[in-house]
């Protein structure tokens, strides 16, 4: 057991420090923060299950997450229905979303692949915010605050615990991938696939259910979000910067990875807000300046740290080891 | 291995302490929070409305200030409904405010006024049209603008009392087109619009064509569609791209209509517009606060005082006579000036009590406006004059109501496209 | 009644009409298409940023006519080598260093572009709206019966040069022929000796050489500001696929074919649905035809 927890030491560290600082920091933006990198981290630990787990790199992950977001939204005020039976709604539906997804991933490559996934999230935007008479179209749905914790109307510390437990359990579900049978054959198929298929690995069905999965789980997360924040835009919901949101964290942290789209999260949320609280306020012909900041680091996180940082810090302990052998 | 988990959580705990620290501001100083977008496409009209805040805090300062304190306040920006919500919750804990004024986009008053209501910190919106965001039942969520039902009863009111009959068309001979930008606003206005159109009997000629303005390339079908049902109104809500180019393509389609109406402060309500246009823009209009040729005397004395002082102070810092977000939240401001003045408090029980309390009738104030607010903290559409605004010769005069303009509407109906020099 | 059942005269005419704004609207689409498809091609990079770089055209004509009383289509002439030497400077510091690197590391590296130039552009040039109003944006032509504007038949006109140019260039010289082995296959053009290095280079210059001109020439008929490219980004990457990854005379093919479903669903179903039929097309021909009208089979399995 020690062992176990001296090996995940680093989730240790994320996870613990999430537990605890509710209980010494008690401001809310703060608070606030701590439950986005949470949820943000959650959201690209579903991406990485599909993109770096079984390989499938999507940029429409949003569709997921929307139609997570809508069916909580939808159920909440149209039939006055818990926000956890609108997350069940959204499972499903998001389960059969992610099936159509799956069979895409089994036509085609990389950036066609991608490609697909930006104008399925599309197509189910503009359906959202064209269909007034059901979606409310593009006014979008608030979300109403009733407190309790069956309609999900939580204070900022019950959130913090409550995307803590999400995070964790998504963090499991990836570790699983990486000790399990299911996930052997998962990383057979993302690192070579003729050769998978060859050994026997069904592959096509392998990554159907990665893709799936993904999507229920970014689904469930879609339905937090949408109590937490409390306004369904379809314009932001679907939206590609969401997708690639999802995707980046990952990347940043290292996909692949279980601690990975944690790492990744802490830091560019961190460096959002960050960067958004301390330079909006100047002048303000002057905004907009912290978003170019933005886009350098990322260009340049990405090319010369690819592996992420979770790979920094293996590459960073291999050293030390050898400079301690 | 331990001391670095060590060192690793000091590093957190230090940066936590450092990052919880709330800024107080100085003494002698009242701050308030002020949430717009300014980045991300809607960053030119929220910029506006900031410039507009900043100018009557100005005004407000001159004047003492609020509960006898300087006026100041903190900025943060909102590009999505996330951002919205988060930094709301920075202004409150960070910050340390007790109200927040904004936001001018529906897609992130909700947002935004939701993570204010959670914190039981006051809510002042001076833009957003959603016609829902007073009716979640907050008790400190207040809008200072009309809703989008004012709007369309605004705009189809001008068109049934004053366009109409100088048609010489009853309503109900009077053929509509609806076209908007697929927006919260422009679906919002659009339907209110739409459903007053239907109460008075006016024909619509066709379902509403709505589309995305930020992928929009060409109106063509749209144009050649209308062309052939013959509309007498064209009730168009464009973004600031779209304008343009329905207008230019209108023309080249040779598309004749009596009248084209918006409302608000962008698309053709804008300035890019008349920039763009020029003269060939003469005849379009646009509901909007008041334009040049408002009769300053057509105000009750303390708002000719104000008002024109408000526009003597844009004018010195823009140049430019005050655009509609600049009336939308200097208006909206001044409004909260008016509730401090008389609550002395920022306590919500007491704030609301003073927001209630005020009744003063159209003419007192910037805009011309007046003030009565209902119970679910909605100025009322009828104190919140509006006015309908004309391109003439580059500019946007006041041509309607006409009691409080010296200008009047002209090409009724606009006649021939390069026939309105 | 529903205006597309009208039989008659007026009919035709309305046929007529959509039929020229569709072939118009493709010309524009072919002037941003063809770069496109010379870097997704060749490079096999989602080039996020691309619409970024039809921005900076479009502020570039903008600009040139406001503060200096310049014709776009003056403009336009010094647009080609100005931006073939940006998207040259682009390549050396930001995509060189990426080109061996994984997908996801190139495609992140053009979002944070895309952010990047956005922002610039807000920055330096706020969020205004300009027009760009030369003479010819005011002259309407009118021909049959039907209506359009002489900016956007030069447009057009350049768009078919430009096509018939890069055709020939990519087919009869050697450069050309070098650039499209190396789009159809990286490993063997490599084994043939092929400086891959400098055919991304290249490649990427002269795409971005074509979008910025595109971008001088359109800023006469679309409103500037720093989220323009967004217009027409996404829709460029479907008439690329559908045309076939590197091949120019599918870009040309492939703008027809989607402003035609963008003219026609909007007229018969609304504007507000017609990104859907492209996107559907899109998804259809993903699904059925990946490599596109003009690509060979299989190829798009290749290099990706």
């Amino acid at each position: 057991m020690a062992r176990a927890l001296a090996r995940h030491w680093g989730a240790l560290l994320v996870f613990g420090a999430a537990a605890l600082i509710p209980i010494v920091v008690r401001d809310a933006y703060f608070l606030d923060s701590l439950v986005l990198i949470l949820l943000w981290g959650a959201l690209s630990a579903a991406w990485n299950v599909a993109g770096g787990y079984a390989g499938q790199v999507s940029i429409g992950h949003a569709s997921f997450f929307g139609i997570g977001a809508y069916s909580a939204a939808l159920l909440a005020t149209r039939w006055q229905q818990s926000p956890w039976i609108g997350m069940l709604v959204g499972i499903t539906l998001s389960l059969a979303a992610g099936a159509a997804i799956g069979y895409l991933s089994n036509r085609l490559k990389g950036p066609y692949f991608a490609l697909s996934t930006i104008a399925f999230s599309q197509v189910l935007l503009i359906v959202a915010s064209r269909w007034r008479g059901f979606t409310s179209g593009s006014e979008g749905i608030p979300v109403p605050f009733r407190p309790g914790f069956a309609t999900l109307g939580l204070g900022h510390v019950a959130w913090v615990y409550l995307a803590l437990v999400v995070a964790v359990l998504y963090w499991a579900v990836e570790l699983w991938l990486e000790h399990s049978r299911f996930g052997y054959r998962l990383a057979g198929v993302r690192e070579d696939e003729d050769a998978a298929q060859a050994l026997g690995i069904p592959a096509r069905r392998l990554k159907v259910i990665a893709v799936t999965a993904s999507a229920a789980l970014t689904s469930v997360c879609g339905t937090l979000w949408a109590q937490y924040v409390g306004f369904v835009d379809p314009f932001y919901v679907f939206s590609v910067d969401l997708s690639v949101r999802f995707a980046l964290n990952a990347i940043i942290g290292g996909m692949g990875t279980a601690l990975g789209p944690f790492l990744g999260s802490i830091l560019i949320t961190s460096l959002e807000t960050y960067l958004r609280a301390t330079l909006s306020g100047v002048k303000s012909g002057f905004t907009g300046i912290y978003l170019i900041v933005y886009g350098v680091v990322l260009i340049l996180v990405v090319r010369f740290v690819p592996d992420g940082l979770a790979g920094l810090a293996a590459r960073l302990r291999g050293r030390w080891a050898r400079a301690h052998a | 291995m331990r001391r670095r988990l060590a060192v690793t959580l000091a590093i957190l705990v230090t940066l936590s302490a450092v990052l919880t620290a709330v800024t107080w501001g100085q003494s002698g100083e009242y701050k308030i929070g002020v949430l717009e977008p300014l980045t991300g496409p809607l960053s030119g009209e929220g910029k506006r409305h900031l410039e507009g805040f900043e100018i009557v805090r100005d005004m407000i300062n001159e004047r003492g200030g609020v509960m006898g304190k300087k006026l100041t306040f903190t900025v943060a920006d909102a590009p999505d409904p996330t951002a919205a919500a988060s930094e709301a919750t920075r202004l409150i804990t960070r910050e340390g405010v007790k109200i927040i004024a904004g936001t001018f986009s529906s897609r992130l008053c909700g947002a935004a006024s939701e993570a204010a209501a959670r914190a039981n910190v006051i809510y002042w919106e001076t833009s957003c049209v959603d016609p829902r965001f007073n009716k979640r039942g907050l008790k400190n969520v207040y809008r200072t603008e009309i809703d989008a039902t004012g709007f369309g009863w605004y705009n189809i009111e001008f068109i049934v009392k004053h366009l109409a009959p100088r048609f010489n068309l009853k309503p109900n001979q009077l053929k509509i087109a609806f076209v908007s930008e697929d927006s919260s606003y422009g679906q919002g206005v659009t339907e209110s619009a739409r459903a007053r159109a239907k109460e008075l009997g006016l024909i619509e000629v066709a379902p509403p064509e709505y589309y995305n303005f930020t992928t929009i390339n060409d109106m063509t079908p749209v144009i050649v569609k209308l062309k052939q049902l013959n509309p007498d109104v064209v009730h168009h809500i464009a973004f600031s791209n779209d304008a343009p180019l329905f207008w230019r393509q209108a023309r080249e389609q040779n598309f004749q209509f009596k009248a084209l109406v918006h409302a608000g402060a962008t698309g053709y309500g804008g300035a890019d517009f008349g920039k763009a246009m020029g003269h060939d823009g003469n005849g379009v209009f646009a509901l909007l606060e008041p334009g040049p040729g408002f009769k300053l005397d057509s105000l009750k004395p303390e708002g000719q005082k104000i008002e024109k002082e408000f526009r003597d102070a844009v004018q010195k810092r823009t140049g430019s006579y005050p655009l509609g977000g600049h009336q939308l939240a200097g208006g909206g401001l001044w409004l909260l000036k008016l509730v401090l003045d008389k609550s002395q408090s920022d306590d919500p029980d007491k704030f609301r009590a003073a927001v209630m309390s005020l009744d003063l009738p159209v003419g007192t104030m910037i805009n011309g406006w007046g003030v009565k607010f209902s119970e679910t903290g909605q100025n009322s559409n009828e104190r919140v004059q509006h006015y309908m605004l004309q391109w003439q010769n580059g500019q946007l005069v006041t041509v309607w109501p006409e009691e409080f303009t010296t200008n009047r509407a002209k090409w009724i109906p606009l006649g021939a496209w390069d026939s309105r020099k | 009644m529903d205006p597309a059942r009208r039989l008659g005269l007026a009919q035709i005419d309305v046929v007529a009409q959509l039929g020229v704004s569709t072939v118009l609207l493709g010309g524009i689409y072919a002037l941003i298409a063809v770069g496109l498809t010379l870097i997704f091609g060749i490079m096999r990079v989602v080039n996020f940023a691309h619409g970024e770089f039809l921005m900076l055209g479009m502020y570039l004509g903008f600009f040139a006519f406001t503060l200096l009383g310049l014709d776009p289509w003056f403009v336009l002439f010094v647009s080609i080598p100005l931006f073939f030497v940006v998207g040259a400077l682009t390549y050396a510091v930001v995509m060189k260093g990426v080109i061996h690197a994984s997908h996801n590391v190139q495609i992140f590296t053009t979002v944070g572009l895309s952010t990047a130039l956005q922002n610039l552009a807000l920055v330096l040039w706020s969020g205004d709206f300009h027009t760009v109003r030369p003479w010819h944006a005011l002259t309407p032509v009118r021909v049959a019966g039907t209506a359009f504007n002489l900016s956007q038949v030069v447009a057009f006109v350049v768009a078919i040069g430009l096509t018939v140019l890069l055709f020939a260039f990519m087919r009869w010289t050697h450069t050309g022929r070098v650039m499209r082995a190396t789009a159809q296959d990286r490993e063997a053009a490599i084994l043939m000796g092929i400086d891959t290095n400098r055919v991304y280079g290249l490649s990427f210059a002269i795409g971005i050489a074509c979008v910025g001109a595109a971008g001088v020439l359109i800023s006469p008929l679309y409103a500037v500001y720093p989220t323009a490219g967004l217009q027409f980004v996404l829709l460029s990457y479907v008439v690329v696929v559908l045309g076939g990854l590197g091949d120019i005379r599918g870009a040309l093919i492939g703008s027809l074919i989607v402003a035609a479903v963008e003219v026609g669903g909007s007229y018969r179903f609304g504007t507000a649905w017609k990104e859907i039929f492209y996107f559907l097309l899109f998804i259809g021909v993903l699904v059925f035809r990946p490599a596109g009208l003009f690509g060979q089979r299989g190829a798009e399995t290749l290099g990706v």
